[in-house]
């Protein structure tokens, strides 16, 4: 375990240097989602907005400040325009806050957080509406409709109560993040998806039902290879710190091979399933500094721009 | 024949059941302990969900677990092996007790004079000491083994202690006493006597057979009666006899073997002798051997009674030794002192100057005679030839007497001294001791037998080599009718032929004789230059042979054995120690004394007649034995078709181990402890 220096402000979780190029990028989602108020996405909805999307017949209650009067003079027939509308993306950002996040060098839970800082700044400063889940032992914690870079000392401010503790409860966790959305729009879940109750139920929860879901598994180095400086090591009696049971190990280098063959079975089978569903799944190290990964790597999979 | 013990360990035991005990009851419990739990270090982890499933793999593939390297474990037999060794008590090298008898032979040879700088396991003495030391430490070590008992010790022993070299002498007998054996032990001094077991063997076995006699009378208890005993041999493997040794059923040898030192270069040979033409001055030759398997270089100095005369200028080079046939050969160089003037008797010595790790075989001695001439009496000298011929020789006095004046005169005791006494063709009654020359018919000899005689036969074979035969070669001999005589092992044969021998040779204390079997003038002998040459060194070698013993010299383990005047008194024998022995002649003059064990310059000192005047009279001893030079030990030896492979003697004392053992073991607990403290708290 390493020893991790807890952050206390804003500028722990995201520092101005970062922040000033974060400014430059935008979430992107693939689908185009319909918001609760007009906001600088555009939306499959028609509406209230400049451009103009396509004409259809009058009917009984629509608004008469949208019929094309021209096209009534020179048709008499009554036809309604119709406008895209400009939308507001919903940003979900749910923070796996449960007990094993914490551990790793770098630590994978103050990972998670810088991460879910700057996910949530990039929507903040688009004028997306963010809103922040934090979900452990069945819990959930939200901080909710965040609009404006103001708010971006809310969103730290929420993060840095946040303490991992307690088993994931994943699962009832998504249940409840997918029941009591609000909106539609990108879903972003942080977490080492290292559940023993698995994954598959939780992500099926929010799975298909428009959300732009994108699972990303954050993994420290010492779990992607115990047998680095700080990692599992000798004759151990390993305790899991969600539930306290207790596995005796000997690392040996056959143990070593039998458990990264696991790591890499749970990656692919999460992969696998996420594909199916049209998530997408993200491994992210907890050694790749959060820069590299918010410019470089969520670019080059299509979460940013 | 039983097998020797095995020698895996150059440790004594005192009592190595006990720690076997301990060490298998608790190391085996102690590893399946290990097995069934290892004492682990707990940590937190993030998720043990990816371990749990990989041991589930990993178990799934290998049923059984194999021990794996642990450091903890490893202290902890570690620990418990110290223990148990500390409790089988070690104490040094050498083999565990198991009760009964064992006799302890040590060597006393020269070559156990070697000088050893490190000890049998390599590691450095802190000051030289000899082999026979290291031996005697040894040996009371193992004695304190056999008998000293310890903690969970098994039954005490029963001690001989036998001392071999050129003979073979019991210390002490068997007995319990660690006192009385290791006095033995510490009265065992140095010889400079080669190395022969048999008799030492043959002198224990008796006594254990005796012994065995006595038990079954009923004179000992049944427990300390019949074994065979375990002999138990210090000496460093160069042994003469060894191959003619075998071992009796349920005799079982342990070899000790004793130092490593394996320099050496030695003087085997000396000789000094005066030149017929030139008496005053003496020359000197000496060879020197050298055993090792490279070639060496020596210096040698000459010593006239004790004052160096001369070095050699150029150091000698002395190739190595070699094996021919499997046979050991060492590499031998002649050295020729140019002639030095000494008309008077002296001893002669020619020393290695180089230091090696044998010193007593660095030195031999030789003794001159003084320069003088002979007298000579021809007995039954009627032929021209024989009176013509002895009569020519450089003599100072030549007188000739019939055989009957001549057996008058021994009868009553009325012959004058001669140095030499030669008999032509006549048969005396009976021979004094002396020197004597005999043609034809045998003298009373005590060994020698005549039957009958023998015609037409030719020299066959003869020893050139003895100085009789200087310049004086048989091939041309016929011989038309030659006595036939047997002799026995006193005899030496010099010439023969295929029907007997021709010329013999006597030499027995006083009485030293040439027999020529045949009369030459019943042979073409006298018409050749050998017969002249023959006759000449046949005076000369007896004239010169009989005065001073030591001009051949002793070896050790041979007797001093001397004729002075008649009458002489106050006899004393100084020995090379500085001590001297007082011995008391025989009516006849003869003094015997030994054997002697050390070699060097005996000097015996006697008053004869009236005068007061102290006489003497040298005796050389010498090592001159190429076996004994060669002084690094064997790592095995060959008892027939058995070998025993030799345990290294330490030359540190010998001390118990067990408490250091057991230091070992506990400060590996606290090493452990240590070490898991160190783990639970990181």
């Amino acid at each position: 375990m390493s020893s991790v220096r807890a952050p206390r402000r804003l500028d722990d979780l995201l520092d101005s240097t970062l922040m000033a190029k974060l400014d430059a990028i935008d979430v992107v989602s693939r689908k185009i989602f319909s918001g609760k108020v007009q906001g600088e996405r555009r939306s499959r909805r028609r509406g209230q907005s400049i451009d103009f999307a396509d004409f259809r017949p009058y009917v009984h209650g629509d608004d008469l400040r949208f019929v094309d009067w021209n096209i009534f003079g020179r048709l008499d027939r009554l036809f309604l325009k119709m406008f895209l509308e400009e939308e507001d993306l919903s940003l979900i950002i749910a923070l796996d806050t449960s007990a094993s996040m914490r551990g790793g060098d770098p630590d994978t839970f103050e990972y998670a957080r810088k991460v879910a800082m700057a996910l949530a700044y990039i929507g903040l400063v688009n004028q997306h509406r963010v809103s922040l889940v934090g979900f452990s032992g069945g819990r959930v914690e939200r901080a909710s409709n965040l609009r404006g870079r103001r708010k971006a000392a809310d969103v730290a401010s929420w993060l840095l109560k946040r303490e991992p503790e307690g088993a994931s409860g994943f699962e009832e966790a998504m249940r409840l993040v997918g029941t009591t959305r609000v909106g539609r729009g990108v879903m972003v879940v942080l977490s080492d998806f290292l559940f023993h109750e698995g994954y598959e139920k939780g992500l099926g929860m929010v799975a298909g039902r428009g959300f732009d879901v994108y699972a990303m598994q954050l993994l420290a180095p010492q779990v992607v290879d115990p047998s680095r400086e700080g990692g599992v090591t000798g004759d151990l009696l390993l305790v899991d710190s969600e539930t306290g049971a207790e596995t005796e190990v000997t690392v040996t280098p056959e143990l070593l091979r039998v458990y990264k063959e696991r790591l890499d079975r749970l990656c692919g089978g999460i992969r696998h399933y996420c594909t199916r569903r049209d998530i997408v799944h993200l491994v992210v190290e907890t050694s790749t500094p959060v820069e590299t990964l918010m410019l470089e790597y969520l670019r080059k999979r299509g979460l940013l721009r | 024949m039983t097998a020797a013990p095995p020698t895996f360990l150059a440790v004594s035991w005192i009592t190595p059941l006990a720690g076997a005990i301990v060490g298998t009851s608790v190391l085996a419990p102690l590893v399946a302990l290990w097995f069934l739990k290892l004492r682990r270090r707990k940590r937190v982890i993030a998720s043990t969900l990816l371990w749990t499933r990989s041991l589930a793999d990993l178990r799934a593939n290998t049923p059984f677990q194999r021990l794996r390297f642990n450091l903890l474990l490893l202290l902890q037999i570690l620990a418990v092996a110290a223990i148990a060794l500390a409790i089988a008590q070690p104490e040094a090298e050498g083999l565990g007790s198991a009760g009964g008898r064992h006799v302890l032979m040590i060597d006393n040879s020269a070559s156990m004079s070697a000088i050893e700088t490190v000890d049998g396991a390599g590691a450095a003495l802190g000051e030289p000491t000899s082999r026979l030391a290291l031996a005697k430490d040894a040996a009371k070590a193992r004695v304190r083994e056999l008998l000293g008992g310890g903690w969970f010790s098994l039954g005490a022993s029963d001690v001989m202690v036998v001392s071999f070299g050129s003979r073979a002498e019991i210390k002490a007998p068997f007995t319990e006493s660690i006192g009385a054996l290791e006095a033995a032990i510490d009265a065992i001094g140095a010889t400079d006597g080669s190395t022969a077991i048999g008799d030492a063997v043959a002198l224990a076995r008796a006594f254990t057979d005796t012994q065995n006699r006595n038990d079954a009378r009923g004179e000992r208890t049944e427990a300390e009666s019949g074994d065979i005993p375990t002999i138990e041999l210090y000496s460093d493997g160069r042994i003469s006899d060894l191959g003619a040794l075998a071992l009796r059923d349920g005799e079982s040898i342990i070899y000790h073997r004793v130092g490593t030192a394996s320099d050496n270069a030695a003087v085997v040979a000396v000789s000094a002798e005066r030149a017929p033409d030139q008496p005053d001055k003496v020359q000197v030759f000496a060879s020197i051997a050298n055993p090792g398997p490279a070639p060496r270089k020596v210096s040698l100095q000459l010593a006239v009674n004790g004052a160096v005369r001369a070095i050699t200028p150029q150091p000698i080079e002395v190739p190595a030794a070699v094996e021919r046939d499997g046979v050991f050969v060492p590499g031998r160089s002649q050295a020729t002192f140019r002639p030095i003037e000494q008309p008077s008797d002296a001893s002669i010595e020619v020393a290695i100057v180089e230091d090696d790790s044998l010193r007593a075989d660095d030195a031999a001695l030789a003794v001159v005679a003084p320069s003088k001439r002979l007298s000579v009496l021809l007995v039954g000298g009627d032929g021209f030839v024989m009176r013509t011929l002895v009569s020519g020789l450089p003599i100072e006095r030549f007188e000739t007497t019939a055989i009957a004046a001549f057996d008058a005169a021994v009868a009553d005791g009325t012959l004058r001294p001669f140095d030499v006494v030669v008999f032509d063709g006549v048969q005396a009654k009976r021979l004094p001791p002396g020197r004597y020359l005999a043609f034809g018919p045998p003298p009373p000899l005590e060994g020698l037998s005549a039957f009958g005689s023998k015609s037409g036969v030719y020299a066959r074979f003869a020893r050139e080599e003895h100085p009789v035969f200087r310049m004086a070669a048989l091939d041309e001999l016929y011989v038309s009718k030659m006595t036939a005589v047997q002799p026995d092992r006193s005899f030496q044969v010099l010439a023969e032929a295929a029907e007997g021998p021709l010329v013999l040779a006597y030499d027995r204390a006083e009485m030293h004789a040439i027999y020529v079997t045949f009369d030459p003038l019943d042979s073409n002998w006298p018409f050749q230059r050998s017969f002249v040459n023959f006759t000449a060194n046949a005076v000369e070698y007896l004239g010169n042979a009989g005065d001073l013993i030591a001009t051949r010299g002793l070896v050790p383990g041979e007797a001093i054995a001397v004729r002075l005047p008649a009458g002489s008194r106050d006899v004393e024998l100084r020995i090379p120690n500085g001590k001297s022995v007082a011995l008391a002649p025989d009516a006849e003059g003869n003094i015997s004394w030994g054997p002697v064990e050390v070699a060097g310059l005996y000097r015996i000192e006697y008053s004869a007649g009236s005068s007061t005047a102290r006489q003497s009279r040298l005796v050389a001893v010498n090592v001159a034995n190429a076996d004994e030079a060669r002084i690094d030990p064997l790592p095995e030896l060959r008892l027939g078709n058995t070998s025993v492979q030799g345990i290294s003697v330490s030359a540190t004392r010998r001390g118990a181990l067990w408490p250091w053992v057991l230091a070992l073991g506990l400060l590996i607990v606290v090493l452990e402890w240590w070490y898991y403290q160190r783990q639970v708290r990181v």
